[in-house]
């Protein structure tokens, strides 16, 4: 079921060359979908493309079906149902302290002030940053200000929650942390698309994997098959991720069933290693 | 403006309700001009500092903070205390006590304020504007001005170290074109900085009003009490004296 999708997208940025070029992108209800491209792929332009803010010069996205329009109610609708959590947290926090900015997006949508504060107390919770609440966010490391602004977009509770590049600049433990929120999330219902350039992260954890060069979505589907397709990683400018290399080669071998799951996590790996000792 | 809100931000009087802080601050500002200066405002200028000190701003902090209106003040007063005339440079004929008594007068209102500032973080002390009647668009405006202060200086201070990472603030001749360059580019930097706020705030429905939740501080009879106490004694002393 598809829920967002994006028709033949073009765009180019005043005096630039096209930053899409007739891009075609199709995201599935309740899946984590990664967006996976190169430095100046156009990524972020998609996203900036998918809750409204940029208007292509061509082509339409779509909700359920429905094509989006660019009127100012219609663009407030849209993103009632789109979060956008941007790439550089500082473009977003705005407020004296981090709860009041998390609750900014919630008393947008009307909601009533002690529903506003239960959210706010939830997001926060389900980011780990309860106790910096009361922090003003200029007084934060870069990691805390990432969880702080995902949660401002979480408190709106999104149906699509789109992040560009959330787990960079994040510590090891950080980016365990944040994905462990993010799929609460997803099990709550929301589905989830974020850009990276991160393979072994996109094997790790998305459920559908788009491959994006130059402007345009080179390849699509469930990250399985897409990752393991060498001739469109490397149109990409992108390598297959280590683990599902591994996983490949122990079926190859003989030494991994065919229909056995491959190896996605770090403890996947192991335990695979671990099987053939034995 | 950002010292203070460091401090304000560390304050044991954060969460202080702000009627509290400025019936406290703004009374001592208007003791220090209403009293004699000798020993009103002195004494408006030791309670300010002690508070100061109780709310968690260090001595060398505090200082800094007055520093820079002292010196002000401090150049102001000159004019008022030195004469010159056909017999040369000389003390004014009361001996100074006029230039003194001002001098002692805006010091301690200045220190009076300070400790508001101090204690009190900008967008609280905007909030409080808000609920007295400050139009809200000013508010806002006021508290995106605030965010902007941090965004430039933030910018700045990155461009300045990879400016001298790439020792370009050895020599005075480069630190100069630095410095230069660093001017030209922040504006536009900052402003690109700007626009993406924008979309940020867009991405979360802003539709012109920057509304959020923010605590409510209930004022303590107690504390209001104390201020008054405090400002009654320092009133009958300088009244008394
Ligand atoms: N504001 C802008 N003005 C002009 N050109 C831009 C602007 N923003 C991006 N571009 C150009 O559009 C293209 C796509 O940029 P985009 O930011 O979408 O890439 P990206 O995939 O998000 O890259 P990254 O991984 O570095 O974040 C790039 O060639 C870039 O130079
Ligand atoms: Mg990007």
């Amino acid at each position: 079921m598809v829920i967002l999708e994006a028709c033949g997208l073009h765009y180019a940025y005043p005096g630039g060359a096209p930053a899409l070029a007739g891009l075609d992108l199709a995201v599935r209800r309740g899946r984590r979908l990664a967006i996976l491209g190169p430095n100046g792929a156009g990524k972020t332009t998609l996203l900036l493309h998918l809750n409204g803010t940029l208007e292509p010069k061509s082509g339409q996205v779509r909700i359920d079906g429905a094509a989006m329009a660019h009127g100012r109610a219609q663009r407030a609708s849209w993103r009632r149902r789109v979060g956008l959590v941007l790439q550089d947290p500082d473009d977003q926090l705005f407020a004296g302290t981090v709860a009041e900015d998390v609750s900014f997006g919630p008393l947008n949508l009307g909601l009533d002030e002690s529903v506003v504060a239960a959210r706010v107390a939830e997001a926060l919770e389900s980011l780990r940053i309860a106790d910096l609440a009361d922090r003003p966010p200029h007084m934060l490391s870069f990691g805390q200000k990432k969880r702080a602004a995902i949660a401002g977009a979480v408190a709106m509770r999104p149906d699509i929650l789109l992040l560009d590049e959330p787990s960079a600049g994040l510590d090891p433990f950080g980016t365990v942390h944040l994905l462990a929120a993010l799929d609460r999330l997803c099990q709550g219902g929301t589905t989830l698309v974020f850009t990276t350039h991160d393979v072994d992260l996109a094997w790790s954890w998305a459920d559908d994997v788009a491959l994006f060069a130059t402007g345009q979505v080179v390849r699509q589907g469930e990250a399985e098959t897409v990752l393991a397709d060498h001739q469109a990683l490397a149109a990409a400018h992108l390598k297959p991720p280590f683990l599902l290399e591994l996983g490949l080669k122990a079926r190859a071998l003989g030494l991994l069933a065919a229909d056995a799951p491959l190896p996605r996590k770090r403890a996947d790996g192991l335990a695979l290693l671990e099987g053939l000792a034995r | 403006m950002i010292r203070t809100d460091r401090l304000a931000a560390a304050s044991r009087w954060k969460d202080k309700s702000l009627s509290e802080k400025a019936v406290t601050a703004l009374g001592l500002m208007g003791l220090a001009l209403a009293l004699p200066p000798f020993p009103g405002a002195l004494a408006v200028l030791v309670a300010a500092s002690l508070l100061a000190w109780r709310s968690g701003v260090g001595p060398a902090d505090w200082l800094a903070l007055l520093a820079p209106p002292a010196a002000f003040i401090a150049t102001g007063t000159v004019a008022l205390a030195v004469e010159i005339d056909a017999a040369g440079l000389h003390l004014a004929a009361d001996g100074g006590r006029a230039g003194l008594a001002v001098a002692l007068r805006a010091l301690a209102a200045v220190a009076a304020l300070l400790l508001l500032a101090a204690t009190t973080p900008t967008p609280a002390l905007i909030g409080g504007l808000r609920r007295l009647g400050l139009a809200p668009e000013l508010a806002e405006v006021a508290l995106a001005i605030y965010r902007f202060i941090f965004i430039l200086q933030d910018t700045a201070q990155t461009m300045h170290a990879v400016q001298a990472a790439r020792l370009g603030t050895v020599g005075w001749r480069r630190r100069i074109r630095s410095a230069g360059l660093l001017a030209a580019s922040l504006l536009p930097r900052a402003l690109d900085r700007a626009h993406r706020q924008e979309i940020g705030l867009a991405a979360r429905g802003f539709d012109g009003s920057l509304r959020t939740l923010s605590a409510h501080r209930p004022v303590s009879v107690w504390g209001l009490a104390r201020a008054a106490i405090l400002l009654v004694s320092i009133a009958g002393l300088g009244l008394a004296w």
